[in-house]
């Protein structure tokens, strides 16, 4: 390893860069599905925010509207609690800058439902909901933006023309997710959710927490519930769609809209997987058959003296795949600091609605699952190399591969 | 204890065929120290890789220590190498990134069975038989030819081998040198009967040996 320096720096150049890219793509994936705080539950966390209505054989999609939700979507035996929310969007202008905030409509099951980590104050109750109080919960990025080292508890913050008292700042979600909000208010206290009244059709979504994993009972309950009980008078029939957000990802990465097919999903990981590690892979064989080959009279002294074909495999296998985990290593500390860039220049794309540095998170399952990913870059990278080398004539590896 | 019969070597490509060995026949005994002799080319380098199955004849047939080796598979000729064969060459083929101690284990790391600490004592001892014993950490680099060579002849009797194949193995060396080392081959013929066979153009040295085979064209001529 010491000996070529060259090719090693190279080795390891190629496998940082490969376990970067695969670190900030099993990140992005992991805060998707995985329970990460402030959705622990996210397993048994269904997001309804699709409802579709069949009239006349015709199919129409829309996002349901909050007198929908709380009609018809409420009151299940299969879940412990049931939230409903909305995500809208507002502009600030501070000391000459402008900026976009995520804003969220929302009530105080979803306090429950959601275990945000509040690091000051606390979340809106029920009659707060209720009476349409003025308050928000803000995240960290927004105390700062907003209040920068000043206390923001019992500040005033302006949204939309209205004037919001801040009650709690919590610490941020990642904004991959469903639950992440820069500013989050009661759904009384929006304006245009009486233009919905008795559409089906409006900008809620429901958050429904099932009692148990068992996430199939509420879709069956919910579908019978609306199979019973169709508000819409003019409607044939109507369907909701609520899923968890594995499941979510599942549709969405296997190509179908209504049912997850994991068995697809697992298909195109892999193969965006292998697009991922191909190039770095080829390459790798390239550099290892080169770096290998000027070990040629290494080669043929072992083999002189007793290595056999498979014991030399295992030797060479094994060195790369120590090679490998030490980029993948580097590669995964290197993470940290693309990561903040990355994010830097989807920033500058939409100036507005800045994302925060530290968006994407390693946690221990991406480090482990990119530790696999370096252990099978090590494998595909390696064996084919050792392999050939192994088989090399004794007496042409011990000329130091050549034959002269 | 070696037994060539009918041996041919022909190297060929898609124009050229090229005989490096014709019908060889030779029986070397237990205990014996023979030198093989010969001009450059006449195929003495290869009659040696096909003694240390290294290499495979075309033709004929190879039993060592009363086992047909010809016929046996890349894994057990391995093993074969490994436990009844030592191999000293004239450009020493040291392993330049391990210590002269590693270097010496090398053969016993592809044997089972064998600690770590009694390959340490084993290579030890195999490097205190060459004079040796003090340059343990040293890497070949740091090393005379003559040294390399004794660190070689170290790494060809750690397994205590039967036979010993030894290609020009005073070749790169002076003649101090040169006696220094084919003194320490012929002691290991005597005191641990050893048998030897070593290829060189050297008549002097081939002289201290039991028994001369010259070879001529890929053919022996006597």
């Amino acid at each position: 390893m010491l000996r070529k320096k060259y090719y090693t720096a190279l080795t390891l150049v190629g496998i940082s860069l490969t376990i970067i890219v695969i670190t900030i793509f099993a990140s992005f994936i992991d805060q998707i599905i995985s329970a990460n705080p402030p959705e622990l539950n996210r397993d048994r966390t269904l997001i309804l925010d699709k409802v579709s209505v069949y009239k006349n054989g015709k199919q129409t999609d829309a996002i349901p509207s909050i007198n929908f939700l709380q009609k018809n979507i409420r009151d299940l035996e299969s879940t412990e609690t049931i939230s409903y929310f909305s995500t809208k969007e507002f502009i600030s202008f501070l000391h000459g800058k402008t900026a976009g905030h995520a804003l969220k409509f929302t009530d105080e099951n979803f306090w429950k439902i959601t275990d945000f980590k509040f690091i000051k104050g606390k979340a809106f109750h029920l009659n707060e909901v209720k009476k349409g109080a003025r308050v928000a919960v803000i995240n960290e990025k927004t105390a700062a933006y907003f209040f920068n080292e000043n206390d923001p508890m019992g500040k005033a913050i302006n949204i939309q023309g209205i004037t919001y008292r801040v009650i709690g700042v919590v610490k941020s979600a990642t904004p991959f997710s469903k639950v992440y909000s820069d500013v989050y208010v009661p759904y009384t206290t929006d304006i245009n959710i009486q233009q919905t009244d008795k559409a089906i059709s409006g900008t809620y979504s429901a958050m429904l927490l099932a009692k148990t994993n068992d996430v199939k009972k509420v879709r069956a309950e919910l579908k019978f519930r609306l199979k019973r009980k169709i508000t819409v008078s003019d409607a044939d029939s109507i369907k909701v769609h609520a899923f968890t957000s594995l499941e979510q990802f599942s549709k969405t990465s296997s190509f179908n809209d209504d049912e997850p097919e994991y068995g697809k999903t697992a298909t195109v990981v892999l193969i965006v997987l292998a697009l991922f590690m191909l190039i770095p892979a080829i390459s790798l064989v390239n550099i290892n058959v080169t770096r290998i080959g000027e070990r040629a009279e290494e080669i043929g002294i072992r083999k002189s003296f007793g290595a056999t074909s498979g014991t030399l495999v295992r030797q060479l296998v094994i060195e790369n795949i120590i090679i490998t985990l030490i980029g993948g290593l580097i590669g995964l500390g290197l993470s940290v600091y693309a990561s903040p860039l990355l994010v830097n220049l989807i920033n500058t794309f939409d100036p507005l609605f800045k994302m925060e540095t530290n968006s994407f998170m390693i946690s221990w399952r991406v480090f482990g699952f990119c530790l696999f990913s370096c252990l099978l870059l090590g494998l595909i990278s390696g064996v084919y190399p050792a392999w050939k080398m192994s088989r090399m004539d004794v007496i042409y590896a011990l000329k130091g591969g050549n034959n002269q | 204890m070696i037994q060539l019969l009918n041996i041919e070597k022909i190297y060929r490509t898609k124009t050229i065929e090229t005989t490096a060995l014709n019908n060889i026949n030779l029986n070397i005994k237990k205990g014996e120290f023979v030198a093989i002799m010969g001009p450059s080319g006449c195929g003495k380098s290869t009659l040696l890789n096909i003694m240390g199955l290294l290499d495979v004849p075309t033709a004929g047939t190879i039993t060592m220590d009363n086992q047909a080796v010809t016929s046996l598979s890349r894994k057990k000729l391995a093993v074969f190498r490994n436990l009844k064969l030592g191999f000293i060459f004239q450009s020493y083929h040291l392993i330049n990134d391990l210590s002269v101690i590693d270097n010496v284990e090398l053969p016993l790391l592809y044997r089972n069975g064998i600690s770590g600490a009694q390959r340490r004592k084993r290579a030890l001892e195999a490097l205190d038989k060459v004079g040796l014993s003090a340059r343990t950490k040293h890497y070949p680099n740091q090393l005379s030819g003559g040294q390399r060579q004794r660190v070689a002849i170290a790494r060809a009797i750690i397994g205590n081998p039967e036979i010993l194949l030894a290609d020009e193995p005073t070749g790169n060396l002076d003649s101090a040198m040169g006696e220094e080392v084919m003194s320490l081959m012929l002691h290991l013929n005597e005191t641990d009967g050893t048998t030897i066979v070593m290829v060189t153009h050297d008549e002097h040295m081939a002289k201290k040996t039991q028994r001369i085979i010259h070879f001529f064209d890929g053919q022996q001529i006597s």
